[in-house]
């Protein structure tokens, strides 16, 4: 034996004078799953699809829940804008009219294929082949539209030219005195009540009232969406409980949106009659992006785009929300109750079977009967239930998801904690006088969090489908927010006309799914390689 | 084992009571009632019918009164569909989701286990890939996303098979096709896969050498040796699929229109029709454990370690 050689902290000489250095467990893990084409695909994937959602109020995309109505229903497009769509949409109904009354003149052959598509419900091919045809026959000259329906296209494109979207990014007021300039969004709600109420021109007490009331009504009806069916008595009885847990911050903030948005909405008006004015001049260019002046102490800085040159890429649902960005938030409130929701379950996982498998005894039998019992239930069933009666919001559907899916971590700890409740570290530790708990949370789980990992890990595209199962049935996530299956329970109305609605969040939620079982199971690989190719 | 089965069969009273007790406080406490959105309801007739339901008697009273009921097998009164008995509405609907579940669990074994053995005996074929390829895309794809995929290419887009509607609605068998289908979808995927698995396992085994050295024909191995000790973990999987297809058919009931107990399920617990609601917690709760009460006897005859006492 070499006796020179020394001791390095992170090398080691094997019997062959190899170099052998040390490897954690996280790296041997890390460099399986690197092998694992699947798996960083599938972690790549999600990576994307997280940092997409944590950013997406930065996106360059439409509010997801700005109802514009004339946009209903737009079918997705790469190159069109939104008013050339509805045009297109009013041609090919007029069109159609047109054939119906016989003015739209076709072959034999083609009537009779029209007649088929209508009675197999073909709507989408009616609609195509009107278009095409009248097109065909208005460009050849052998057809032209009534002058009623010539005035509605021209209407329509009129409106379509004209038409215009503001919006008010910043507001100021200016102190008449020290001609200081001050953003109105960072002034407490009472200073901004005195300018609300001089722009109007009335007491700023009238003002008040109005604006306690408001917050009162305001309150009761977010409650009455959070818990229906209650009598009016009842609710009654509950909004002051509400209003004081809102607290006077609670109930400032509430009065200081509304006061904004009022002023917002009287700028918004004064901005649209000057713009109506170059419009009518002819001078207006859009996008117009500007400071005006309300009056001496007022401005704000806006930006004015023509309404109907919007694309939607992904097509609008049922109230002109665009897709795109109803999907990408809706991915957000979806990922954030799979990660929030599997972070919950095994958290309570961990302590009930930390408790279990170190106590052992009476505790370990009544826990491991209640986790059985609850594994015959259709606990499914109870949590419906529960959505239903209690209120349909964001946080019921995490307090009755995670009171039903900590089952599994549990067992698995408990199991976990019993294996290791005899080694030798553990008895150390007592031996030197460790506290009970701190044997667990410090010694113990974390001996065993490889295991819990991985298993939550596989755990959040359960999560993710629960959920969407619950707001699929209309019991989760309520409009205006949305999350994946609630645009896929959307979407199922009407699905052979506006296929679109149902396609996208169904391939979008279909493609995290896909990746988070790959990443998974690449962990689970990596970490406990003798599992290979188990389920 | 006649012991172990009475023993089981003594054990699901005390859960059956936990399942009752439970959905009959959770649907209770909750503020509001049955007939809280009937506006305008002068307060006499209010006061007439909930003592007519015995709403307004206290709670205990209530409890024990539903118990005792429940005892007699009487699920008492529907409180939104009026004039008919829980016990009425659950019969006539209860045989279609019988049928629609148990049409799923076949579908999705035999052609579970079928593509599992396929693909562990020709491992690394083309044939493997594309089963496990299948399966993969079965357990990513949500049950409400692929329903409505598979109605609107086969149904509303070839007309191949009927878009909704049960055998009563004139479609016949067909109408069956589509839902079941769908339903079995994520089973089969996960059978495959555990089917697979324990195949390849049970196929690297030491006996399978020793028949396979005696000069046995490979079908009389697969068929006869290892399917009997690969079948295992797919009978254990059988306890958790029920119940995923007992909430699964809720969902597909309603894309489906299939007028089975999974539409009144849902729509009892928007109305809270009390009775209703715990009514079809109750059935659904019996013939899961009711499953999962088989599934263990099976365990027991395929695996001769186990041994029940």
């Amino acid at each position: 034996m070499n006796l020179t050689l020394k001791k390095h902290e992170e090398s080691a000489i094997n019997e062959f004078d190899q170099v052998v250095v040390g490897n954690s467990l996280t790296k041997d893990a890390w460099r399986r799953l690197k092998k694992n084409k699947m798996a960083v695909i599938g972690m790549i994937v999600v990576i994307v699809y997280s940092l997409l959602a944590a950013f997406a109020m930065f996106l360059p995309i439409y509010p997801y829940d700005q109802i514009i109505l004339d946009h209903r229903h737009l079918p997705p497009t790469l190159t069109k804008n939104a008013g050339t769509l509805m045009m297109e949409a009013r041609l090919k109904d007029l069109y159609f009219k047109a054939w119906k009354g016989g003015s739209l003149i076709v072959t034999e052959q083609q009537s009779a294929k029209i007649k088929t598509w209508i009675a197999a419900n073909e709507t989408n091919k009616v609609w195509d082949f009107c278009i095409k045809e009248g097109e065909r026959q208005k460009q050849a000259g052998t057809f032209t539209f009534s002058a009623a329906d010539q005035r509605t296209i021209d209407r329509l494109q009129e409106k379509i030219d004209t038409e215009f979207l503001i919006d008010v990014d910043k507001m100021f007021y200016t102190d008449g005195e020290t001609h200081k300039k001050h953003n109105l969004a960072k002034m407490d709600w009472e200073e901004i009540m005195v300018i609300y109420a001089d722009l109007l021109g009335v007491e700023a007490a009238i003002i008040e009232e109005q604006v306690q009331e408001e917050v009162r009504t305001q309150v009761l009806n977010n409650y009455k969406a959070s818990t229906p069916d209650l009598s009016d008595a009842e609710y009654a009885a509950n909004l002051d409980l509400e209003l004081q847990t809102l607290g006077e911050k609670g109930i400032a903030s509430i009065a200081k949106t509304n006061l904004l948005g009022k002023i917002k909405t009287s700028i918004t008006r004064s901005a649209e009659r000057e713009l109506k004015k170059e419009i009518s001049e002819g001078t207006a260019s859009f996008p117009i992006d500007r400071s005006i002046k309300i009056n001496e102490f007022l401005d704000a800085e806006i930006t004015a785009t023509k309404k109907h040159d919007r694309r939607y890429y992904l097509g609008t649902d049922y109230s002109g929300r665009d897709m795109l960005s109803r999907i990408i938030y809706g991915g957000q409130v979806s990922i954030a109750i799979g990660l929030i929701g599997s972070l919950t379950s095994v958290l309570i996982g961990i302590i009930l079977g930390a408790i279990a498998g170190y106590v052992g005894g009476k505790v370990d039998f009544i826990l491991m009967r209640i986790v059985d019992i609850m594994y015959g239930l259709p606990y499914m069933l109870l949590v419906i239930i529960f959505m239903a009666i209690f209120g349909r919001n964001i946080m019921n559907l995490f307090v009755a998801l995670a009171m039903v899916s900590w089952l599994t971590v549990a067992r698995m700890v408990r199991g976990q904690i019993m294996s290791l409740k005899n080694s030798e570290y553990v008895e150390a530790a007592r031996s030197m006088g460790a506290s009970t708990g701190r044997i667990i949370f410090r010694h113990m789980v974390p001996n065993s969090l490889s295991v819990i990992i991985v298993y939550s890990t596989l755990r959040v595209p359960a999560f993710i489908m629960q959920e969407s199962f619950l707001s699929f049935l209309g019991l989760g996530v309520q409009a205006p927010f949305a999350s994946w299956g609630s645009l896929v329970g959307d979407a199922i109305n009407g699905m052979t006309l506006y296929p679109w609605k149902l396609i996208f969040p169904a391939i979008a939620m279909t493609i995290f799914l896909f990746a988070m079982n790959f990443f998974g199971d690449g962990l689970r690989d990596a970490f406990d390689p003798q599992s290979k190719n188990q389920l | 084992m006649t012991k172990y089965i009475i023993n089981r069969l003594l054990g699901i009273i005390p859960t059956l009571l936990i399942i009752i007790t439970l959905s009959f406080f959770i649907v209770r406490i909750a503020p509001g009632g049955p007939f809280a959105t009937e506006r305008n309801m002068p307060e006499v007739i209010k006061r007439n019918i909930e003592a007519k339901y015995h709403l307004d008697e206290p709670l205990l009273k209530q409890y024990g009164r539903y118990m005792f009921d429940v005892l007699r097998g009487d699920l008492g009164p529907s409180f939104k569909y009026k004039d008919y008995d829980v016990n009425y509405l659950i019969f006539t609907s209860l045989p279609k989701s019988i049928v629609l579940g148990l049409w799923a669990m076949a579908i999705a074994l035999t052609f579970g286990m079928s593509a599992g053995i396929i693909a562990a005996v020709k491992q690394n074929s083309w044939i493997d890939y594309l089963s496990m390829g299948v399966a993969v895309i079965g357990i990513s794809i949500p049950l409400f996303v692929i329903a409505p995929v598979l109605q609107l290419f086969f149904a509303m887009k070839h007309k191949w098979l009927p878009t909704s509607g049960w055998y009563t609605t004139g479609e016949g068998w067909k109408s069956v096709i589509l839902p079941a289908v769908s339903l079995s979808f994520a089973y089969f995927a996960d059978i495959a896969r555990l089917t697979r698995s324990s195949m390849l396992e049970t196929l690297r085994s030491d006996y399978i050498r020793t028949a396979k050295a005696k000069g046995m024909k490979s079908s009389t191995i697969i068929f006869k040796h290892a399917m009997k000790g690969a079948m295992l973990p797919v009978v254990s999987y059988l306890g958790p699929a029920f119940a995923g297809i007992i909430t699964g058919s809720i969902v597909v009931e309603q894309i489906f229109r299939v007028p089975g107990l999974g539409k009144f399920f849902v729509q009892s617990s928007f109305n809270r029709d009390y009775t209703l609601i715990v009514g079809v917690v109750i059935v659904y709760s019996v013939i899961l454990i009711i499953m999962n009460f088989i599934v263990d006897l099976i365990y027991a005859q395929l695996d001769p370690r186990i041994t029940y006492k």
